[in-house]
């Protein structure tokens, strides 16, 4: 796999898919944005749920606007309601800024619901012109950056579909394309292995603070860390750092460049090729998101039998549970489990789907059943007791 | 391949063994005390054959080579504990005699996981 097809974007950036974004700048202009979405294929609808107040939220609103930067798509129609804090320009300048299409309106300028959405299929009509005259090219590997994620994991995760979707993103290192994970509250007890994984002592040092800060986050001081149950013991996990390790193997073997972080100041991306972790969120939904935002173009995704999706980043999924397994699986690590089938050959399955998916082949439920485009923030009081400078 | 000879292979219960470093294998079913069991390497091939010494359920991990105290547990061909007393070849290496390199499980859930299991503490 030297090259792959896909959508030549203004910045540099090539898509597998060619999507159009419709934002919903606060959560009150989420049903024009569906209006508009229903009558115009290839559109996603992402909006922000939360409060329409800018201030508290920046973390949010730049997972939003990177999401709407992401290969995948091609431009973006920004709405608000507008009379909270969060304009469509706000919104729009940054993803303009990368040479992509966007068109803003604020309903009550536009005299209403019915009239702003008049008007939005009058101006993604435009937007659409923009994406279907998308130049398409053959793209070198090191265009290509995949989000590695588990969800709903059990014993074979760590045994066939983790180590297998690691073998193939160390392969696709040796390529030349990039992989991000993140889930740091998983990586609890793997420090050692990450220091000998981390290109530098500085990466190292800051993949342990931020792993050290997720800790915090979730375990309310004066409690016991919750790190093992019995229930994880008597599946077959001794230690700490065994079940990490099980994480961690999705991840492969090769040399991690940097820890991205994604807070209210900045939203990190990759400066060289290779392996990264990220501050991407344990929480599936949100998790997508944050892949999305920070550029990722598809994403493999372990599991036991769970159809986690998500409409911009297409989610190839790898299953090892014989019994959990379903036609939502993309990738059947069963074999490996029986002793009937090697990790080498699941993660050559793992690169042969990849290949397809990123030259415009669907994914098995593409289209169907996607999660909610959760814009997941950390909680920012935290942040301001952790002292982690929102500004 | 003959059909009898897969046959008997698929009959017994494997052992996985991840890395080529490793001193343990994972139960790919659950194994009587006594059984012997199958091991094999990630790419599917052959290890040899290695009667254990108590019952070790799926998922759980038997000692491929004998280990002493402060000996590693190496699976994944990294180190994830260490031995706190002698462990056989054949043996469950598992919280009855391994601990983490780093931060260990409460001994109150040690003991719980011990009864739970039905562990031989030997």
């Amino acid at each position: 796999m030297q090259t792959f097809r896909g959508y030549q974007r203004a910045d540099g950036s090539v898509g597998i898919r060619n999507l159009i974004m419709i934002i919903a700048a606060d959560e009150c202009a989420e049903g024009i944005a569906r209006a508009i979405s229903e009558k115009t294929p290839g559109t996603i609808v992402v909006t922000n749920y939360n409060t329409c107040m800018y201030g508290g939220n920046e973390e949010m609103i730049g997972t939003m606007i990177n999401a709407a930067t992401n290969p995948n798509i091609a431009g973006a129609l920004v709405i608000n309601m507008g009379c909270g804090s969060i304009t469509p320009d706000l919104v729009a300048g940054p993803i303009r800024a990368t040479g992509r299409p966007v068109e803003t309106l604020t309903c009550i300028k536009e005299s209403g619901t019915v009239s702003t959405i008049r008007e939005g299929l009058k101006r993604i009509a435009a937007i659409v012109e923009h994406a279907n005259a998308t130049p398409m090219v053959d793209a070198p590997i090191s265009k290509l950056f995949i989000g590695i994620k588990c969800g709903g994991s059990d014993t074979s995760s760590g045994m066939a579909s983790n180590p297998s979707v690691g073998l193939a993103a160390d392969k696709l290192i040796d390529m030349g394309a990039s992989a991000v994970a993140g889930e740091l509250l998983e990586l609890l007890g793997c420090e050692h292995i990450l220091k000998d994984r981390a290109v530098t002592p500085e990466v190292f040092e800051k993949i342990e603070q931020l792993i050290s800060d997720e800790e915090k986050r979730w375990h309310v001081e004066g409690t016991q860390v919750e790190t093992m149950s019995v229930g994880n013991s008597i599946g077959g996990l001794t230690t700490i750092e065994e079940k990490s390790l099980g994480a961690l193997a999705k991840t492969g073997s090769k040399p991690i460049q940097d820890i991205l972080r994604i807070n209210a100041r900045k939203l990190e991306k990759p400066e060289a090729p290779g392996m990264y972790l990220s501050e991407t969120t344990m929480l599936c939904g949100g998790s997508a998101m944050h892949f999305a935002a920070l550029g990722c173009q598809v994403i493999l995704w372990t599991t036991g039998g769970a159809g986690f999706n998500n409409p911009i980043v297409p989610v190839i999924r790898v299953s090892g549970n014989s019994q959990l397994i379903n036609e939502d699986i993309d990738i059947d690590a069963t074999g490996i489990m029986r002793g009937e089938d090697s990790i080498e050959n699941v993660s050559e399955e793992i690169l042969k789907t990849l290949t397809s998916v990123i030259n415009g082949e669907k994914t098995a439920i593409e289209d169907f059943g996607y999660a909610y485009c959760s814009l997941i923030q950390k909680d920012q009081r935290v942040e301001r007791l952790l002292s982690i400078p929102a500004e | 391949m003959s059909i009898v000879r897969q046959k008997t292979v698929n009959n017994m219960i494997k052992a996985l063994r991840l890395n080529a470093a490793d001193n343990v294998a994972t139960l790919l079913g659950d194994a009587a005390k006594g059984e012997t069991v199958l091991i094999i390497s990630d790419q599917n091939e052959n290890l040899g054959e290695l009667e254990i010494l108590q019952a070790i359920p799926f998922g759980n991990k038997v000692a491929l080579r004998p280990m002493k105290p402060e000996d590693q547990l190496i699976k994944g061909g990294v180190a994830v504990g260490k031995a706190i007393r002698q462990v056989p070849q054949g043996q469950l290496a598992h919280v009855q005699n391994i601990r983490s390199l780093n931060l260990d499980i409460p001994e109150v859930m040690i003991n719980e996981i011990i009864t739970q299991m039905g562990i031989e503490v030997d």
